[in-house]
């Protein structure tokens, strides 16, 4: 039989019933595509073994990790092999001498950051799915979160991995160098290479010490466009938060829904502003932070506790699940424009919502200009489905005038693979298509995703 | 199937969320093993692309505790435990019950059969929500072998009578009636005294319906929902027309089945009649703790024990009936109450599966071990007998016999004084 090979190498951990393949069919697109056969390997060496096989026999091979991802990374367009990760969870090494973890793509991302605690230590990345998403799929996806605005994005804390490549060979690329100018940059290839060039079998992660402290305060405004400008003056004044997360008027009322969390729904949007520090640092941060929003005519709150903070975060974070509650389909966009610009970007999406006559609900990281921009239809309505359709391709349009791009953090996978070429132009595709193939000629590693 | 079931699993958006809150899938780690798999195959299954003919089914779908942590924990209100229970029927319709869960139905069905011999009784206490005794109270480990149950599993104590055969309906003008739940007529029968006790002091009348049938959820979380359906009927027309406030039930799954899933139960087979008579019941469904916080002057009642304790949040009262606050609040009136990290994490025991799954069903109960010590607590309490049965074995393995346990009931009726 075909998959006999990878039935003997792995015993129970190679599943083929439909029952299983259902299970792997899927990730949080909720689009589904049936994979052939399921595989759990659990170190480095089965991977190779198994991509080595499909190489041979041309059979395409897609890892995932837990499957949150939005943009359909991790689905088997194609059938195939689905690699799960979900059995290679070791976090194999923290040096404490250099602030550097080894783990296994597997681990997920919350779970690594518990471990690290007791030491002062964590890992910045903090997308809003940090409970539930792994580190491999963080990686694969460069996903950023919250913090992004002061730390940066994964490619910012990724300095080596292990990756099986599609003949089955195994490299390691990166060290635990800090510098490191040896050879082409191949590590910072394989972040956000949406597992088209490789699998990640282990990646050496570079931590932070955690902030003595920090704060959390809640901004409210009556009208979006001061709470853009807030947003501006608070990096004008050169604080830099750790987060500075915007909700707008509607996913303030879809949380509402869910939480009953005693939200402001009359405002026009909510800003939520973390900083961390030194104490000292925190309380002339907090203080100037406040006085620039009530200038902006803002009401603040501030947290004092760490269940008001949770509570806080707690309704930034709930936003995107919910968003199920307005209705059952939604274009969950993630544009990001320059900073300056996102007070002129939500205008935009919001007589782009008027023109076609679609809801449209932004919230996102105003810190670093990446805004989730959903727009919601009814799947039974297709009329309606058509106009989101057409909202979308205008909205990436205005975003790529403000000098934007098509997705900040989720990555391009099959949701918006049309559009990409939009923004880097053909010739970009065409070495993008180059690339693919000196890594993996017969196309197996994640087929038709990134347009490739 | 009525239509308002089918939002249970229509609002899921397969986000993942789950992964990070089900004790299962903290120990398993794989996709089958979660509520977002199971509602993957069940919305399949609804809509024709699949059926549960594979063997798998029944390891995949019996290996959820029902504890309900990831339907709080759903931003979607996705109802995971509804939607396990209504893939088990469709197992069982395919695979047939295991030996031992027909007999249970059987027996569960009449209450004569139940009363009848001692060992049924003791077979029983295994087949409902539970586990060994408290070993550091009088307890009998298993002398005969019994079909079904590990030999070196210890069994609480049969108590020499049921709570049906010790009291009677006491008072006048009563306005609650006591449903014991069969753990507590047969077993802990001691959670029943202390709950008569309490409303003698407090002078609170009361009905006891010696009529009442099982409850049904050992039956309904197995899947054969036309058995469950009998036993909800005969509840429902036994208490319906009763003039009554309240039907105190004391097993916090008993009061779950009867509050919320009844409703569900005659959703699924679209008796209109029974949805209405089931809503309309379960208005009245009490948790014992709760009927004393709400009506009583208990609180002002009760009196320090001495006793440092720690609690335990039983699924079935802080999830699904949102009773959460009540006890702490009396425990802080009765003794010195140490809060224990992730004191709402599931016990492990759900039921049957503790039967099913012993192993696996320990290790989630270990996990509770290191923050119930942490809580330099002497005594655990919680309401409900189930969680007592397991977290008394899961200390008991881990050497901690020294931490007692009691139900909230219990307690307070210390406190309350002779
Ligand atoms: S059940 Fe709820 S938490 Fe789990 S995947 Fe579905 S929507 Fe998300
Ligand atoms: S009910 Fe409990 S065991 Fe079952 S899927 Fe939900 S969290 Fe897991």
């Amino acid at each position: 039989m075909k998959f006999d090979y990878l039935k003997d190498l792995l015993g129970n951990r190679f599943l083929e019933e439909k029952i299983d393949r259902l299970q792997y069919a899927y990730d949080a697109t909720q689009k589904m595509y049936m994979p052939d056969c399921v595989v759990l390997p659990k170190n480095t060496e089965e991977v190779s073994k198994i991509v080595k096989f499909a190489n041979e026999n041309k059979i395409p091979v897609v890892a995932r990790g837990c499957a949150s991802g939005f943009s359909g990374g991790a689905l088997n367009i194609d059938g195939g092999i689905a690699l799960s990760m979900e059995l290679m969870n070791n976090i194999i090494e923290i040096d404490l001498d250099n602030l550097i973890a080894t783990v296994e793509p597997g681990v997920v991302n919350y779970d690594l950051q518990v471990k690290l605690k007791p030491f002062g230590l964590f890992f910045p990345p903090d997308p809003s799915s940090w409970k539930f998403s792994s580190i491999g799929g963080n990686i694969a996806e460069n996903a950023g979160g919250p913090k992004a605005v002061k730390y940066g994005v994964v490619k910012d804390w990724v300095l080596g991995l292990e990756v099986v490549l599609a003949d089955g060979s195994i490299i390691n690329v990166g060290s635990k160098n800090v510098k490191d100018v040896a050879g082409y940059n191949l590590t910072q290839l394989f972040v956000g290479s949406e597992g088209t060039l490789g699998i990640i079998t282990k990646a050496l992660l570079k931590l932070h010490p955690i902030a003595q402290g920090s704060q959390t305060l809640q901004a409210t405004f009556y009208d979006m466009s001061l709470a853009a400008k807030t947003v501006s003056d608070i990096i004008k004044n050169k604080i830099i938060p750790s987060s500075l997360e915007f909700v707008d008027h509607q996913a303030i009322l879809t949380v509402e829904d869910a939480l009953k969390a005693n939200l402001p729904t009359d405002a026009d949007a909510i800003l939520i502003i973390e900083v961390e520090g030194s104490k000292f640092q925190i309380k002339e941060d907090v203080e100037k932070i406040v006085q620039i929003c009530t200038e902006n005519g803002a009401k603040v709150k501030i947290a004092h506790s760490i269940e008001e903070e949770e509570s806080i975060w707690l309704a930034r974070r709930s936003i995107s699940p919910t968003l199920k509650r307005i209705a059952d389909g939604k274009l969950n966009e993630d544009i990001v424009v320059p900073r300056s610009k996102i007070a002129e970007m939500i205008k935009k999406t919001q007589e782009i919502a008027k023109k076609y006559n679609v809801l449209i609900v932004n919230f996102g990281h105003a810190g670093d200009g990446n805004i989730h921009t959903n727009i919601m239809y009814n799947t039974k309505d297709k009329d309606e489905e058509k106009r989101a359709y057409q909202a979308m391709d205008e909205v990436f349009d205005e975003c790529l005038k403000l000098g934007g791009s098509i997705s900040g953090e989720h990555g391009i996978g099959i949701t918006k693979q049309d559009y990409l070429e939009r923004q880097v132009g053909s010739r970009t595709i065409q070495l993008y298509k180059q690339i693919k193939y000196a890594f993996d000629p017969n196309n197996i590693l994640n087929p038709h995703k990134m347009k490739l | 199937m009525d239509e308002r079931l089918k939002k249970e699993w229509e609002s899921c958006v397969k986000c993942g969320l789950c992964r990070s809150v089900c004790p299962v899938f903290k120990e398993l780690r794989q996709e089958p093993f979660v509520a977002r798999g199971h509602i993957s195959l069940l919305s399949e299954f609804i809509k024709g692309n699949f059926d549960f003919d594979s063997e798998k089914s029944k390891d995949y779908l019996y290996k959820c505790l029902l504890c309900t942590t990831c339907v709080e924990a759903c931003p979607n209100d996705s109802g995971t435990d509804t939607i396990v229970e209504i893939a088990r029927r469709r197992i069982v319709e395919l695979h047939g019950l295991p030996l031992y869960k027909k007999v249970m139905a059987k027996i569960l069905l009449n209450r004569n059969l139940m009363d009848l011999s001692a060992l049924s009784a003791n077979l029983l206490s295994v087949f409902l929500f539970n586990k060994n005794t408290n070993t550091s109270r009088q307890s009998n480990s298993l002398k005969i072998k019994l079909p079904f149950v590990d030999k070196d599993r210890l069994l609480p104590p049969l108590a020499p009578k049921t709570f049906y055969h010790k009291y009677e309906s006491y008072g006048k003008n009563a306005k609650i009636s006591i449903f014991p739940g069969c753990l507590i007529n047969y077993t802990y029968v001691k959670i029943g005294d202390a709950f008569i006790n309490i409303l003698h002091k407090l002078n609170i009348s009361y009905l006891i319906e010696k009529r009442a049938s099982c409850c049904g959820a050992p039956i309904y979380f197995s899947g054969n929902f036309d058995d469950a359906k009998i036993l909800a009927k005969r509840n429902i027309d036994l208490f319906y027309n009763q003039d009554i406030d309240y039907l105190v039930v004391l097993e916090p799954t008993c009061a779950s089945m009867m509050k919320f899933d009844y409703p569900k139960l005659f959703m699924y087979f679209d008796d209109e009649e029974y949805i209405k008579k089931a809503t309309e019941f379960a208005e009245k469904i009490i948790d014992p703790v709760k009927y004393l916080y709400d009506n009583t002057d208990i609180k002002d009642r009760l009196k320090d024990t001495g006793l440092t304790v720690t609690y335990h949040d039983p699924c079935h009262l802080k999830r699904t009936q949102k009773v959460k606050n009540e006890p702490r609040d009396l425990i802080k009136h009765a003794a010195k109450f140490k809060e224990m990290k992730e004191a709402d994490r599931c016990c492990g025991n759900g039921g049957t599966f503790s039967i099913d799954y012993r192993d696996l069903s320990l290790k989630i109960a270990s996990r509770k071990i290191d923050n119930i010590l942490n809580s330099k607590a002497q005594v655990l309490v919680t309401g409900c007998s189930a969680c007592i049965m397991q977290l008394s074995e899961a200390l008991h393995i881990a050497g901690h016999d020294e931490i007692k346990t009691l139900h909230t009931l219990e307690l307070i009726d210390k406190s309350l004084g002779g």
